[in-house]
């Protein structure tokens, strides 16, 4: 298994996060292992480290949580887009779309800087 | 994906236990470990499933997982904050439930909150306008740069305070105390004429040093203030203009310093414009000119002139420069005796100085005003018991379906307080047309000018519409609040504890009838204080008296002799117009202004013992008895042949002849002056009444009248008494004047009557605050008893009917009815008088005329508290009589 480690900026895991509940409530396990096989494991999230995020999103309402029973018949915290999280993600995909844009630009650059 | 479709309630899994818990709060650390657990046992389950034993795939879920104690306390702090933030949402979102049914209940009872809003808005609105008043006048901060390290200095001549000290005094305190970083001094002069601004006209004119600008230190609008080489004798002739002079006469055009102006024929150099701040002390138009005190004003350590301030130094305590300054004073007091000063200082802050004589009278009608909203308060509240009464039904039903006492009592208070906040609010706009009022005020009250509705006193009406919250909203609130539930609902709403609540009733109706005697003791004593000052006889006949002042430039008019020439022949040509009665000339005229006081003294007198005396005098021309009609009572009055060269004579006050020669006759005895070599003996050839020259409150002062022509003064003040009425000679008088020097201008023209109306002006401002308060106080006690019997009358009706089906005649009934009121009235006025026979000490500094305990105002004020109490119980004893008893009787 290739790894590729990539530290992930506070804002970005946060846009990971709300882009993979946009999908449909999910509780936090499932969201790492979405995470994990979307990005054919290229982000090893650290675990642990996307529950901090999940409760500050949870405080700042973007995303709403909620016990339920998992298939397996499993208690679990299942976390929800709120309406104000989807103008979030909305919000924050745009400006991701304009820097990366703009960042594989400067990347894929073939002229020098004159 | 299954999702649960409610909270944590719904569950099936949750532990018994943990349900409950979460029924009374969210239960964080059990959510944060459950959640992780969930997370770890799921990748355990996943690696079991690719082959690994249970141990290794739990080690290894964990290593995945990262620091689960870390991160679980982060997890835990995080939800915390989010539960207070939503305990603090929750109890906004209950007051703001309990707003809006307070605002529905408010609107269901139109009549009710009308009435209670109104009263409010009256009563809070009046604080505020006298709140501001006396934060204008008292609170509010002076604007001097370094108002609280400036100290007023006066004399103290056996603990009498006095404001003038002597150059010499002023001069060496100067010079000698370390203490102060500056003593200055100022001093009103006599008006000068400006010319060469349009028409000649006076200006109101005062000295003062340089230091006088350092210790009243304000930055100036423009230019600067006089240095100490400008305050010399012999100096150049400077000037500071007012803000409002240079506003109104020189367009408040800043080029103006350095220009050279023309006052009194002489030409000053303006240095500097003073800004507005400076008008708290006198007329806002006005100049200074430097003090530049002569040599031989120096060497003067007996005529008091001055207002003196220091500037203590930084790090000084003013007791210690008070001290050091007192040391100096009494050297100087053993040095000059019979100068009147004793050697003692009496230093005040600039506050007591500029608005200590109103302080009182200020506090005073603030607690007066208080006591109305008191009152007010106690009608509310009365008001409010009722419609608790009223409100029973749905406040027990409310209490069983599960609303605690605390949150019964929030939702009352909280109608309280949107009562008293609407009050408030609307008290502010009452409290503005009241405040323009006040200020529109003819007293002569320092800084009434500024008062305005500005943050503190939005703040203070504010702060008392909460206090009236309570005050009136905190018993019928607990009182509703302590309902037996089920007695209350079995009676199917009606009252079964109607008792407790009416004797709740009655001790509310007492206490207003106490605070409403106390309020009209008050206010009776002091009204009746300023009703007998206003009849005082001023002991000279004021009616159809014009006053005017003039004053001679030194520049065109040097030397006595010929000052003295040109008044008499002002004086002349004016009692030479057709409807002038007479004419007469003094430096000052009385009630005006206070003559010049001087210790004068009997021969064999050393000037400082039983035979001297100080003395107001004034410098008067032949006429001035006849023209004032003061009986002269021995003697002869002042006639041509007392010139300045002839010899010396006055004329004393009745007063002042008995206090220096006892039953002897004054006439033919000599009287001096001055000390040393420079006394000067007089022989009295006259003796006149007392007057009441220095205001009607004040004592008659002991006149010393000398001639015009043998202390000659080059301001004098003219009295016209007119055949005809004076105004209309006003034209005359302004010819007469102009016929003889059309250069001069005539400053302080009015009648007599009108000087004497406006020495009254502060105490008939406050007497007629007073009454308004009184009369409102009455009113709203007579309320609050009409109130309470007619609600006794109405739970009674039954029983009234009973007594009528059995005979009762109407006389008997209205007295059973009466003597309730009667009995309330009885008890709140007996405490009332108590407490006001406690209490009235505190005003025997503002009556006059009658003791504080005056047995006139506590029983009249007595007698209409309890006439008015019949008088309020007597009209739903009528309507008692007008029970049909068929009705009442079917009713019940």
């Amino acid at each position: 298994m290739a790894r590729t480690t990539v530290d992930l900026l506070q804002g970005t895991l946060d846009l990971i996060v709300l882009k993979t509940l946009s999908w449909g409530p999910m509780h936090g396990f499932g969201i790492a292992r979405w995470i994990q096989h979307t990005t054919e494991d290229v982000l090893q999230v650290e675990e642990g480290s996307l529950y901090p995020a999940l409760y500050r999103m949870e405080n700042r309402a973007w995303i709403k949580a909620q016990w339920a029973l998992t298939e397996n018949g499993r208690r679990a915290k299942y976390y929800k887009l709120t309406a104000l999280g989807r103008r979030q993600l909305a919000a924050e995909s745009k400006t991701w779309a304009q820097l990366s844009g703009a960042i594989g630009k400067i990347m894929t650059a073939k002229r020098q800087p004159a | 994906m299954p999702i649960g479709s409610g909270g944590d309630g719904d569950d099936p899994r949750l532990p018994a236990w943990r349900r409950y818990l979460r029924f009374w709060r969210a239960n964080p650390p059990g959510d944060v470990n459950d959640e992780l657990a969930f997370h770890i046992e799921a990748t355990t389950d996943e690696l079991m499933a690719a082959g690994m034993s249970y141990d290794d795939a739990r080690a290894a879920a964990r290593r995945k997982f990262g620091d689960v104690d870390r991160i679980s306390a982060t997890l835990y702090t995080l939800s915390q904050q989010r539960e207070r933030t939503m305990e603090r949402r929750e109890r906004w979102q209950t007051i703001k439930q309990d707003v809006v049914f307070a605002l529905r209940q408010l609107r269901k009872s139109p009549a009710f909150t009308a009435i209670a809003v109104t009263t409010l808005a009256l009563g809070i609105g009046a604080n505020s306008a006298i709140f501001s008043v006396v934060y204008s006048v008292l609170l509010q901060p002076l604007p001097y740069a370094n108002a609280d390290r400036v100290l007023s200095l006066s004399q103290s001549n056996g603990g009498e305070k006095i404001w003038s000290i002597p150059f010499g005094n002023y001069d060496t305190w100067r010079r000698e105390a370390t203490g102060f970083a500056a003593i200055g001094a100022s001093w009103g002069n006599p008006p000068q004429t400006l010319t060469g601004q349009g028409d000649p006209v006076p200006i109101a004119t005062a000295v003062a040093s340089a230091g006088y600008w350092k210790a009243m230190f304000i930055p100036p609008v423009a230019g600067r203030y006089f240095t100490e080489a400008e305050d010399r004798e012999g100096g150049p002739l400077v000037t500071v203009l007012s803000y409002a002079l240079w506003k109104n006469r020189f367009s408040g055009d800043r080029a103006v310093v350095g220009r050279v102006i023309t006052m009194n024929g002489q030409p000053y150099t303006v240095v500097g414009v003073a800004p507005p701040d400076y008008a708290v002390f006198a007329p806002a138009e006005r100049v200074w000119i430097p003090l530049a005190p002569s040599a031989r004003r120096l060497a003067d350590f007996s005529d008091h002139e001055l207002s003196v301030y220091g500037l203590l130094k930084p790090g000084v305590s003013a007791a210690s420069a008070v001290r050091q300054l007192t040391q100096i004073e009494t050297a100087l007091a053993q040095e000059h005796p019979h100068s009147r000063y004793d050697g003692g200082i009496i230093a005040e802050s600039l506050i007591d100085r500029i608005a200590g004589a109103q302080r009182s009278t200020l506090y005073m009608l603030l607690g007066a005003v208080a006591l109305v909203l008191l009152i007010a308060c106690g009608n509310i509240a009365n008001l409010l018991l009722a419609r608790a009464n009223a409100r029973r039904g749905e406040i027990a039903i409310r209490g069983a379906l599960g609303a605690t006492r605390g949150r019964i009592i929030g939702q009352l208070l909280v109608e309280s307080l949107i009562l008293a906040l609407a009050g408030g609010v609307l008290g502010l706009g009452v409290a503005a047309a009241g405040v323009k009022f006040l200020v529109s005020s003819p007293a002569q009250i320092p800084r009434l000018q500024n008062a305005s509705l500005n943050a503190p006193v939005v703040a203070f009406t504010l702060l008392v519409a909460i206090a009236c919250a309570v005050v009136f909203g905190l018993v019928p609130a607990l009182r509703a609040a302590r309902l037996d539930l089920q007695q209350t609902l079995r009676d199917g709403g009606r009252d079964s504890r109607a008792a407790g609540r009416e004797q709740l009733r009655r001790a509310l109706v007492v206490t207003e009838l106490c605070v409403a005697q106390i309020l009209l003791i008050g206010a009776g004593l002091l009204i009746r204080s300023s009703l007998l000052e206003q009849a005082v006889p001023p002991g000279f006949d004021t009616h159809n008296l014009l006053v005017v002042h003039l004053s001679l430039p030194d520049a065109r008019y040097p030397g006595g002799a010929r000052q003295e020439a040109v008044f008499q022949q002002i004086e002349s040509a004016i009692a030479a117009i057709p409807g002038v009665q007479s004419a007469a000339r003094t430096q000052v005229a009385p009630i005006v202004r206070t003559g010049y006081n001087w210790t004068a003294f009997r021969e064999g007198s050393d000037g400082n013992d039983e035979g001297a005396v100080t003395a107001d005098m004034r410098f008067v021309s032949p006429n001035y008895f006849s023209t004032l009609r003061l009986p002269l009572l021995r003697g002869r009055a002042f006639n041509s042949g007392d010139a300045a060269d002839a010899p010396r004579v006055a004329i004393v006050s009745r007063g002042l002849g008995k206090r220096l020669w006892g039953d002897a006759d004054p006439l033919g005895k000599r009287i001096g002056y001055g000390s040393g070599a420079k006394i000067q003996w007089k022989e009295i050839v006259g003796v006149v009444d007392d007057m009441h020259a220095d205001g009607l409150r004040e004592d008659p002062p002991m006149e010393l009248y000398q001639p015009s022509t043998q202390f000659v003064n080059g301001a004098q003040s003219i009295l016209v008494r007119g055949a005809v009425p004076v105004t209309t000679l006003v034209p005359a008088v302004r010819r007469a004047v102009s016929s003889v020097d059309p250069q001069l201008a005539l400053s302080g023209l009015g009648t007599m009557d009108d000087a004497v109306d406006d020495s009254l002006a502060y105490s008939r401002f406050t007497t007629w605050l007073l009454t308004l308060l009184g009369a409102t106080g009455l009113i709203l006690a007579a309320v609050g008893v009409y109130g309470v019997i007619g609600y006794v009358v109405a739970q009674r009706t039954h029983e009234f009917g009973v007594r009528i089906a059995l005979g009762s005649t109407s006389g008997g009934l209205q007295w059973l009815v009466v003597r309730q009121g009667l009995a309330l009235a009885v008890v709140g006025v007996g405490i009332g008088l108590l407490v006001s026979l406690a209490a009235a000490r505190l005003l025997r500094n503002l009556v006059f005329g009658i003791t504080p305990h005056d047995p006139v105002t506590f029983g009249v004020v007595a007698a209409a508290l309890l006439a008015i109490a019949v008088f309020a119980s007597y009209v739903p004893a009528r309507r008692a009589t007008r029970i049909d008893p068929l009705e009442a009787l079917r009713g019940a």
